[in-house]
Parts: C-alpha cells; structure tokens; sequence
C-alpha cells in the first residue's frame, strides 16, 4: 500500500482529473505544497507505476486509479461515519477524514459500510466507490462552462466545508435551482447569472465549483434519491 | 446544564436603553442605514465582538412620549450562516433580545428579502416587515399589497420611503404595539419534515429551561440547523437528538436539515411573494441594458473606468481646491482672532498660548480643511456612485484582475477611492465579505498615494524639477504598491470566498439620500479624527515652541542625512508630514524661506534636485496620516497596525536610500 503522502497525491490526482487534464501546478495549489515538492513526489509514483506523464500532464494508469478510488472510498466512508455516528458538522469532517482515512483496512471499511446502512454517498453528496472500485458517474458541468444566454439547473455544488453551499442556499441558489446565464466576461472573467428575480455576479473560482445540468440535458439526479 | 434560563452570555455590546427595544434587519441596499439615521440622530454608538469587523449601531431615540433603543444589525442576506455578516447578526439579536425585529423588504425583489424576515421570525422573534423604497419600486412598476402582504405572512407590513422618511413614524408606532403581542405561532415546513422536528420539539419542552430564551421549536429548529450559538448551549443529550434527527432528515429529503429549511423558506417567501405582489405592465426602458453592457464590455468599460476616475479627481482637485481656500479665508477672517483673542486671555502670549493655538487654531482648521472639501465631497461622490449602480459593473470589470491580489471586484471600490482619501477606502474595505481580503484590502490602501500624498508630489518635484522626474516618482510608487500586493497575497494565510455578489439596476441616484449617508459617514470621520488631530497638534507644537524639535532632529541625522542624504531638519518635517501629509511640504517650504531668508518660496535653498525626489518619495510611502492610522487601527486591532507603519517606514528609507544613490547617476535635468 503506498504511503499516506503519496495517498493524497493520487486523491488529488483523480479529482482534479474530474474536471480535465491535470497539470502539476494545480496539484501544487490543490495541496498546498510547491511545485519542486509535487515534481519529486510525481517521480515516485511514476516509478510505482501509479502514474503516466504525458507531455508535462499527469495521468492515472489503470493501477493508480483503482488506489486513488480505494483512498476515495476510504475517505468518504470516514466522513459519513463522523456525521452519522459521531454528529460531526458537515462541514468540519473533510478533515478529520484525511486524518481517519489513512488507517481503515479492507476488513474496517466493510464493517463500517455495514453500520451505516451501505450509504451512496459522503455528507456533501459526492458518490462512494464500491470496494471492487466502481463509482457512480457524476452528472453534469462546471457552471464556467456555460456560455452566454444558456438556461441550466445547478445540480450540486462542489465544496467541502458547506459553507459556499449554505451561502448560496440564502441566496436562493440549491441543487434543483434554475439559473439562466446572461453574461460571461471575457478573458476568463465572472459571470452574471439570474435566479428569480435577482442578479447575481459570480466569480470564475465560485462558478467552476457549481455543478449545472448541461443545457437541454434533463437532470437525472433528482431530489430524494441523491443518498 | 449550568445556565439558567433567563441568562445570556454577556457581550461587549450593551442592550440599548428604552422601553421597547427595536432590531432593524435587513439585506444590504435595501436602506437600512438610512432607516437608522431617520430613527436617530446623535448619541449612536458602534461596537463590534472581537475579532469581526462588522459594527453594530446602537442607539436611544424618542418615539412621541417614548424613548426606544434601536440596534442597526449587519445587512445580511440570511442569519443562518458562517459569513461575517450573518454570524453577527444572529448573536447580537440572540445576545441583545431585542422585543421586536423590524425586516426591511425591497419590492421589486420581495420573495428574496422576505426570507431573512422567515428566518427571523423561526428564531421565535415578533417580527414586523417594513416593504421599503415604495417610491423606487413603483417607478419600476411594482407595487406590494401591505395589507394582504400582513395576512399572508401573520406580520405587521408597512410601506416605507425611508430616504425621504415617509411611514418611518407609523412604522415605529406598529413595531412599538407588535412588541407587546404575543410571539407569533411558528411556521411549518411540510408533515413529513414536522413528524421529524417533532420530538426534538418535545424534548426542548420537557428541559428545565431553553436557552437564549427561545421558544423550544426555535430552539429545536437552531439545533437542527446547526446555529452555533444553539448548539453550543444545548444540553448533551439534545445534541445527540440533533444528529440522529439530522441524519433521518438527510435520508429522507436526500439533502441536509440547512439547506432543506433554506429550500422550504425560499419556497415560502416565493409563494407569498406572488400572492402580494402587483405589477403593472411597464415601457421598459432599454437603457439600464445598454448601461450594463457599456460599463462591463471591456473595450468601452475599461476607458469609462478612467473617464470615470479622472472626472472625480478632476472635481476633487478643483473644487476640493477651492472649498479649502474659502475655508482657510474664512477661518482667517472669523474663527482664528476669536480663538487667538480666548487663548490669549486665558495664557497671555508666552510659549503656552503659541502652544495652544498649533492645537485649537491650526489644529481644528486642518481637521476641517481636509475634512470637509476633500472626505466629505468624495463620500459625497462616491455615494453618487454605488446609488447608480456604476459599482457593480466595475466590480464585475475588475474580478479578474483583482484575484491577482487574492482579492476580487468588490475591492475595486476602495482602491480607487484610495486614490482620493485613504479615509474613506479603509470605511469601504471593512465592507469585504472575508477577513483576509479586508486586511489585504485595508492595507494596499495605504500604500495607494492620496490625493494629499499626490500634492506633495506635484507640489515638490512637479513643481520645481518638471514633469519627468515626476513621472519617475509615480512610477516608483506604482512599483513599490504592486510589490506590496503580490507579497500580501503570499503574507496573509487564508482563502477569499471569491465574488458572489447582488447586481442592482442602475436607477437615478437620490441626491438627498446620498448627501445624508456622505454626512453620517463623514461625521463619524469628525468624531473619531478631530480629537486625535488636536492632540496630535498640541504634542507637535510643544515640541516645536520649545525648541526641542530642532534637538530631536540630531539622533534622526544618521537616518535621514546618512541613510537618505536629506538635511536633518527635512527629516522632521516627514514626521510632521503624519499629521497631515501636505503639512509636511508646507512646513519645508517655511523652513527653506526661514533658513535661505528670502520669499521665493523656494526649496533650492534646503534640498538638491535629488534631495527633492528623495524626499518626495519618502514623503509619499511611509507613515500614513494619522486620520487614516486611527480609522486602520479601529478596524484592525494594533498588531496590525504597527505592522503596516513599520513597514511603511521600512519599505520607504530603502526606496529612499536607493534613490538618493541612483538619482544622480541619471541626470536629471
């Protein structure tokens, strides 16, 4: 089993893959180390055959993906177990996750799979994968993606501690919102989106962690079954 | 549980006095401050809990034969969160109990600021909703049924024009007989979610007591929604309730107890929303568009920004100019033979009076003469400004290129009003939504050259050396804040919540609602600045007729003549410069006639050409005022604080120690 070091890489890996192609310099932000540092640790796995690099980029092979879903599982199993069991806040357990993570064996995970009713889910709604390493797909596209005009219902909002969701939720932004897009600044700059009959400026760091339907494409993930 | 009952933890903020206690609520820009100011004149005092900087008003005002206290809450779009704002809202109406919270509403946005007035009324207060700018919202074609409005949503509704204080009387008469009302019968959100708040409800009722006095669904619905203060002051067993209950609800509604609640009161405040609501078909002007176009499209907004920018300095200098020539002439004329006539029949005219007169004569008249033309015209512009809705398309303009700083648009607005006075900028950079991105914000404007710090320059190397070294001298300081921007990004740990930010229309300003928000703004200026300024005068004036100024200037001679090549006695004179930077030029100037001896006014006599652009530059970055000191450390606690003047001092001796070095070497002329 790797270490928990080179555990967080392959988390990191996998999530910011999610979004695209991964670059080191992201992996520096997304763990707040520098890039020399990233450099080095990228070396390693890529001797243990976790990772490719193609052309500068960082990819999983079939190997590390199947490890950066085991941490995944791990960790959200370990978030689900805080807030259920031990009524953690929502959003302080991605933390305290990091930190149980590293510890749960195969035979542990399955136990507490066992206690928590097989949940779907973590606390903030992102899927947890089966123990053979199957995960359920995620719906939908950054909310920065959508052009000028476009019509789009937010499915999900990416973000750990709640407090961006709860924020947006006084503003009457949830999952299941309708949000029509009616300006997008140039050269990657904010967007102005309406919701009701108020306007919203969002910047391009807030929109890109608000997941929305892609326009046309119905949501398939509705209220009640997202456990 | 160790709490009794009818106790609250004690806070730094007292409970106004006044037989009822009134709370106004309400969303930013939905004038809530002018409601304040209608309510109360004098006699406001701010506080705010350590550690946040969103101030609290409270004041005590007459209401007819009745004298009720009133606390002016943060504008916030909601009380259930862990923003700033929100955080202080709930514990000062938790805290401070107030007998009856009045929500501001806007018309034409009714469904969205009724939620906060949802919000309240869960948390077990008598509510009374204020349907605010009746005036603005009936131009737009808009107008609310206050009467359905009250029987739809169980609470006193009236309609309001605070900015020209038309209800604002009937108003307070309505929230004075609502605090005598029984508390309101909560809200339900649904069977299914109620089956599951229930027995929470029940186990409140069977406590000895509730705590914050609440009622025990408030409180159950706290705990489930996690409100921390509830949380906290829940008993263990209720808290394990909480969490077994949040867990069904999840499970039930495939969301948390949060943002479920937030879901179910957004519906509600639609519904009602659209029952009330009445809108009468109107022309739209196609305007309001083309405006926002305009102003964001970055091939015409960028150009308006500087059209924009130069028109306001443009104004400052002229009519700031001459504003504080007449006031000079005048306080000449009139108030400075009354002081010096009162000061010399109480101290003769020995070094005591001159004394007196550096803090009373010279004192007052600097505070006012910077005060009035300059801060109180710029509030009054800049709040020309946010009324047209200008600022959210330069918010908008700017996001991108503020997050190089780790800030975003919503900084832009202090930036540039540093440009004009550092005073007003740190009063809007408190306004950010996060910590780090105030005390970034707070801080770069500092470092931004005001307009005073712009006359120095102007009024030295521009005037006696030309334009290009004056170029050069702007250049440097342009380089010296970018420097400090990229170095307080890395400096100052923490994430800032990016922009998320209501986008108003534009609409005609209210020349009267703006001129009394710039008086009130400025006012505070008044109160927390004078004093400081007085004494700082007296201090400086002492040292001055003593003659222990001219002893003070030896132990600064290995800084200023070694370090920077500057006479010592220049040195002295950019201390003086804290008080009022332009003072600093003005006292150089005299001391170059006193030792040259002739009229010319002129610095040749004291300064080489470098010497001026030395001198200029140090002048220009270290040690903000002391108007702006006081106002930074009010906001920001002293470590700060003496943090941001050392660097000043710091960054502007080595400036100006590589300046007086490499000046020469150019040649100047």
């Amino acid at each position: 089993m790797p270490s928990a070091t080179l555990e967080e890489y392959l988390e990191a890996i996998y999530k910011a893959g999610e979004h695209g192609e991964v670059r080191p310099g992201q992996l520096a932000e997304a763990l707040g180390v520098s890039a020399p540092t990233v450099t080095a640790t990228l070396g390693r796995l890529q001797t243990r055959g976790l990772i490719e690099r193609p052309s500068g980029g960082v990819a999983l092979t079939t190997t590390g993906r199947q490890a950066a879903l085991d941490i995944i599982r791990r960790h959200r199993l370990a978030e689900r177990f805080l807030v259920d069991a031990l009524g953690l806040s929502w959003d302080e357990v991605h933390d305290e996750a990091c930190l149980l993570e590293h510890a749960l064996s195969p035979r542990v995970q399955e136990a507490l799979e066992t206690f928590l009713e097989n949940p779907e889910a973590c606390p903030h709604g992102h899927p947890i994968p089966t123990a053979d390493g199957e995960i359920a797909e995620q719906v939908g596209a950054p909310l920065c993606n959508a052009g000028s005009g476009a019509q789009v219902e937010i499915v999900r909002v990416e973000d750990e501690d709640g407090e961006l969701l709860s924020y947006l939720a006084s503003l009457g932004m949830f999952p299941g919102t309708a949000v029509r897009v009616c300006d997008v600044a140039p050269f990657k700059g904010p967007l102005l989106v309406e919701v009701g009959d108020s306007r919203y400026a969002l910047g391009r760091d807030v929109a890109e962690k608000i997941v929305v339907t892609e326009p046309g494409v119905p949501r398939s993930r509705g209220k009640g079954n997202r456990r | 549980m160790s709490r009794s009952c009818d106790e609250r933890p004690a806070g730094p903020l007292e409970r106004p006095g006044g037989e009822v206690v009134i709370a106004l609520a309400g969303n930013p820009n939905v004038g809530k401050s002018t409601l304040f100011n209608a309510l109360t004149g004098l006699g406001v005092s701010t506080a705010h809990y350590p550690g946040t900087t969103r101030e609290i008003s409270v004041a005590t005002a007459r209401a007819g034969e009745r004298l009720i206290g009133v606390i002016d809450l943060p504008g916030s779009y909601g009380i259930g969160g862990t923003a700033e704002e929100e955080r202080v809202a709930r514990r000062a109406l938790l805290e401070l109990a107030p007998d009856v919270v009045v929500v501001l509403l806007d018309p034409t946005n009714l469904a969205r600021t009724l939620f906060l007035a949802l919000e309240v009324m869960d948390l077990g207060f008598r509510v009374v909703v204020a349907v605010n700018l009746a005036d603005e919202a009936r131009r737009a074609g808009v107008r609310v049924d206050c009467a359905r409005l009250s029987d739809v949503a169980g609470v006193p509704a009236v309609e309001t024009v605070a900015t020209q204080g038309v209800g604002v009387s009937s108003l307070v008469e309505v929230a004075i007989t609502a605090a005598a009302a029984p508390t309101p019968e909560p809200r339900t959100y649904g069977p299914d979610f109620e089956a599951l708040v229930e027995p929470l409800v029940r186990r409140w009722e069977s406590e000895a007591c509730v705590p914050l006095g609440l009622t025990p669904r408030a409180a159950a619905l706290g705990v489930l929604e996690e409100r921390h203060e509830i949380v906290e002051a829940a008993p263990e067993s209720v808290r394990r309730d909480g969490v077994r209950i949040r867990r069904a609800v999840a499970s039930h509604f495939g969301e948390s107890v949060r943002v479920h609640v937030a879901r179910e009161r957004h519906g509600l405040a639609g519904l009602i929303g659209e029952q009330v609501v009445v809108r009468t078909p109107r022309r739209r002007g196609l305007l309001p568009h083309d405006l926002w176009a305009l102003t964001t499209w970055p091939w015409t907004g960028v150009p308006l920004v500087v059209l924009v920018a130069a028109s306001i300095f443009g104004f400052l200098f002229f009519v700031g100019e001459f504003l504080a020539g007449s006031l000079s002439a005048l306080w000449e004329r009139w108030a400075a033979p009354l002081i010096s006539a009162g000061v010399g029949s109480v101290a003769g005219d020995g070094v005591l009076a001159r004394v007196l007169l550096w803090g009373f004569d010279a004192g007052i008249e600097a505070s006012l003469a910077i005060g009035l033309p300059y801060i109180l015209t710029f509030y009054f512009l800049l709040g020309l400004l946010e009324d047209t809705g200008y600022l959210n398309s330069l918010a908008f303009l700017t996001d991108r290129v503020m997050h190089r700083f780790g800030l975003h648009g919503r900084a832009v607005v202090p930036l540039v009003a540093a440009a004009g006075c550092s005073v007003p900028a740190l009063v809007a950079a408190g306004d950010l939504p996060t910590r780090r991105e105030r005390l970034i914000a707070s801080t770069l404007v500092v470092f931004v050259p005001c307009s005073a710090r712009t006359a120095v320059i102007m009024g030295s190397v521009g005037h006696f050396l030309g334009w290009r070294p004056t170029l050069l001298v702007l250049g440097v300081v342009v380089i010296v804040w970018l420097a400090m921007a990229f170095a307080l990004q890395r400096l100052i740990p923490g994430d800032s919540r990016g922009l998320v930010m209501e986008m108003f229309p534009f609409r005609r300003p209210s020349v009267r609602g703006v001129a009394g928000k710039a008086w009130t703004q400025f006012r505070e200026f008044l109160f927390v600045a004078t004093p400081i300024v007085i004494v700082g005068s007296l201090v400086l004036g002492g040292l001055y007729e003593t003659g222990w100024l001219m002893a003070l200037s030896g132990p600064l001679e290995p800084v200023v003549e070694g370090l920077l090549g500057l006479p010592a006695i220049a040195g002295l004179t950019l201390i003086v410069g804290m008080l009022r930077k332009e003072l600093s030029l003005q006292l150089l100037v005299a001391l170059a006639v006193a030792t040259t001896g002739f009229a010319g006014a002129s610095l040749a006599g004291l300064l080489s050409e470098t010497d001026i652009v030395v001198y200029a530059l140090v002048n220009t970055i270290a040690l903000p005022c002391i108007s702006s000191v006081a106002v930074y450390w009010r906001r920001h606690g002293w470590m700060p604080t003496l943090a941001v003047l050392g660097a000043s001092v710091a960054i502007a001796l080595t400036v100006g120690a590589i300046a007086a070095r490499v000046v020469p070497l150019l040649g100047l002329q």
